[in-house]
């Protein structure tokens, strides 16, 4: 299942989420979240596809799996040590 | 105009009420003698020092030696791919740093070196930190941010000479097997004969495989939600270890010797270095990514909440090289057994790895540089912290080795109060039962140790687990960080392997090349998994021998990143500012020399390996000759990385001369100038 590419404010209110808290709870939950992939080194797939539209609008992005057996391989599979002692 | 008096005014008043808390937090740590403290004062002393590092010389190094300039794009915004390079928000980027740059080391060595009290560990971390540690980082980070992330390696090679770039590579290799050896060895000994800690350990393997195939296969890429899912399953392996351990056929199962851990590591090591990172490597490292932050950040809290008070003297007697965690005096080896926390090489790696290609603006680097090696330093202050609230006789009974302690705590209990300690009768026996375990008698490698410091603050945070518990949560944090380095540094052994081997016989240099991929995997393996057999047969524990190793190869390398960055520091024609790594690199070059000398020449059998190598030809033990073997090995190994570094330094400072006396022109290798669009709104 592909996550959900931007909320929008027309896209938020179909999500369901009408009232304004819970709006703007899960705005700050998936940037608390964003945060916390970035902190970590997690692939985010949603700005991949964000990079890829706004860079590389002539090819089809990579599909969710494709994008991630191709970030693993790079993040973990060469050179250069990502933690020390 | 008033405002801006008001504003100077009240600047000040800050400033000096730090300086005061700090000040106040030395003088109660100088002149504590013999009575207990609270460990508030050595938070006051350090957090003081870090922030008035951070305002005033952090910002010196960034304003006036590096100049740095927001309106130079950094390699992030030049050569943006949204993959290594990508601009990052610098609070980010922080905890990414610092999540890289902290491990097991600033754990571990200041638990070693309470030997000698908690003073010397506590005045070296934080001064090492200010005047070293964090001046390397920030350095090697923006020289490597300058030149679009380069190495160190490549560094050394284009600034110093292609030979001296030679040599840091194949320092770095052999470090990097000590520095696996060592670390394994930890593992090794806080886990032999615990049942509950193995099976925990060893739960993480189905886990991470189960989280590498959701993450590949089911939802990939859902990264967090697996590693949710990864630690609720840890902890309840945690909670089902307990019961492991007292069902006698189960504990039977999962109580191991030392020797048949140490295989099954070594076997380990080449399997997770082999197999795709998919399955293995990536989910245990994002499990104990999470553990690791989680970890330490409620440690601070609970140290900050319960304010502990040290039971450790100040100063032992040990200082005069008597001691017997490990041998040698407090100069030099206190300031080679606390490696990272207070100045760590490796961190140069790291440094001018990841972390230079995700730098949005120049001046963030101060705080991503200098600012998260002052948090390691932080760290290393509540080992400290764990260490000196342990009763000392506890400390000792628990890091001396076997052969000192004799086999029963009567046996131990004599030899401590020789040393002027008290070990209760029954003490010992109840702390192991305490913390769910058979026995807490030399149980060295510091793991435990620092488990059950550890144990006895988080438990008193939150009493509802219990010690038994919190002990086993401590002995997973250290272990699952410790083998995830071990699988990433001994894939990073392998490339770097494979590198060197290439140029011997171009085929095995392609990475991806399986025959290669086994060989140097096996080689590698092989040379820290003999180490770490050596180390787990050895009747003084091993920790004696190849903590020190470890600690004279780590320091030595950031030598080389000190050499490397005066080299940059002179060409840039900022040779009035060269003191802020000389400085440093003087410091550390005399005491890790030193060291590495009375490790190789001593005439003290316990400390110097030839003299050892030499007591051992008298000895009829059938351990003789391998003991004899390994004793000139490390001997060799230790001259070896002082030869390396003295050749660097001597290159370095021929360099340097040239340039000085300009009989050379300095030729610059910064990447060309680009006007930043960060920089706009400024």
């Amino acid at each position: 299942m592909p996550p959900e590419i931007e909320v929008g404010s027309d896209q938020g209110a179909v999500a369901g989420a009408q009232w304004w808290p819970a709006r703007s709870a899960q705005r700050a939950l998936r940037g608390f979240l964003g945060v916390v992939r970035q902190v970590v080194g997690a692939p985010d797939y949603a700005r991949y596809l964000e990079h890829h539209a706004a860079c590389h609008p002539d090819r089809a992005p990579l599909s969710p799996r494709e994008y991630y057996a191709d970030f693993v391989t790079w993040r973990f599979g060469s050179a250069g040590p990502t933690r020390c002692c | 105009m008033l405002a801006r008096e008001m504003r100077r005014f009240l600047s000040a008043a800050i400033w000096i009420t730090i300086a005061a808390v700090g000040a106040a937090g030395f003088a109660v740590l100088a002149l504590s003698r013999g009575e207990s403290i609270s460990a508030a004062w050595i938070l006051a002393a350090g957090i003081a020092s870090y922030v008035i590092a951070y305002r005033f010389y952090a910002r010196f190094l960034a304003v006036r030696v590096f100049a740095l300039d927001d309106h130079r794009a950094t390699p992030a915004e030049r050569l943006n791919n949204d993959r290594d390079f990508v601009p990052t928000n610098k609070w980010v980027l922080f905890g990414h740093h610092f999540a890289a740059i902290a491990g097991a080391g600033p754990l571990i060595g200041p638990m070693l070196a309470a030997q000698f009290g908690f003073l010397p560990g506590t005045l070296w971390l934080i001064a090492g930190v200010v005047a070293g540690g964090a001046v390397q980082d920030f350095t090697i980070l923006v020289a490597s941010m300058r030149r679009d992330g380069k190495s160190l390696g490549q560094m050394a090679k284009e600034e110093i000479n292609p030979a001296a770039g030679m040599a840091a590579m194949i320092a770095i290799l052999a470090i990097m097997v000590i520095l696996l050896a060592v670390l394994a060895l930890v593992v090794v000994n806080a886990l032999k004969a615990s049942p509950w800690g193995l099976f925990i350990i060893a739960s993480t393997i189905p886990i991470a495989v189960l989280m590498g195939w959701w993450m590949r296969s089911v939802r990939p890429g859902h990264v967090l939600e697996a590693s949710a899912m990864g630690i609720t399953l840890l902890l309840m392996a945690l909670v089902a270890g307990q019961w492991v351990s007292l069902d006698p056929t189960w504990s039977r199962w999962f109580t191991w010797s030392g020797t048949g851990l140490s295989w099954a590591i070594v076997v380990y090591g080449f399997v997770a270095a082999v197999l795709p990172v998919w399955l293995l490597l990536t989910p245990r490292g994002y499990l104990s990514t999470f553990l690791k932050i989680g970890t330490v950040l409620g440690l601070a809290v609970a140290i900050f909440l319960i304010l502990p008070q040290t039971r450790m003297p100040a100063l032992t007697q040990f200082v005069d090289g008597t001691g017997p965690v490990f041998a040698g005096k407090v100069f030099p080896f206190a300031f080679i057994t606390i490696a990272c926390g207070a100045i760590s090489g490796f961190h140069a790696l790291v440094a001018s790895g990841t972390t230079p290609k995700m730098v949005t603006r120049e001046s963030e680097a101060r705080l991503i540089g200098y600012g998260a090696m002052l948090m390691e330093s932080l760290v290393g202050l509540m080992a400290v912290i764990a260490a000196a609230t342990l009763e000392p006789s506890v400390y000792f009974a628990m890091n001396v080795p076997a052969s000192t302690l004799g086999p029963t705590t009567d046996t131990a209990a004599r030899v401590i109060a020789q040393w002027g300690f008290t070990l209760h009768p029954g003490q010992m026996e109840a702390l192991a039962r305490q913390m769910g375990e058979a026995t807490l008698l030399s149980r060295t490698g510091g793991a435990p140790s620092l488990a059950v410091g550890m144990a006895s603050i988080l438990g008193r945070v939150v009493r509802g687990p219990g010690l038994a518990l919190w002990y086993h949560f401590a002995i997973m944090f250290e272990a699952l960080f410790i083998l995830t380095t071990v699988d990433a540094g001994t894939r990073v052994g392998r490339f770097m392997l494979q590198e060197l081997g290439g140029h011997l016989w171009k085929p095995f240099g392609r990475t991806s090349w399986y025959p290669s991929i086994v060989i140097s995997s096996a080689l590698i393996v092989a040379g820290w998994g003999y180490f770490l057999y050596q180390g787990v047969v050895d009747p003084l524990g091993g920790i004696n021998s190849l903590w020190p190793l470890f600690g004279i190869a780590n320091q030595l390398l950031a030598a080389v990143a000190l050499c490397v960055a005066t080299t940059i520091l002179i060409k840039l024609g900022r040779q009035r500012y060269a003191w802020v790594t000389v400085v440093p690199l003087v410091w550390l070059a005399s005491a890790t020399l030193t060291a590495g000398w009375q490790k190789v020449f001593a005439t003290d059998p316990r400390l110097g390996f030839l003299a050892h190598a030499r007591a051992m030809t008298r000895s009829v033990s059938p351990d003789a000759a391998r003991l004899i073997f390994n004793d000139r090995l490390d001997a060799a190994l230790a001259l070896a990385f002082m030869t390396v570094v003295v050749g660097l330094i001597l290159a370095s400072a021929r360099e340097w001369w040239l340039v000085l006396s300009k009989r050379k022109a300095p030729q610059v290798n910064e990447a060309p100038f680009v006007e930043s669009a960060y920089a706009a709104g400024d």
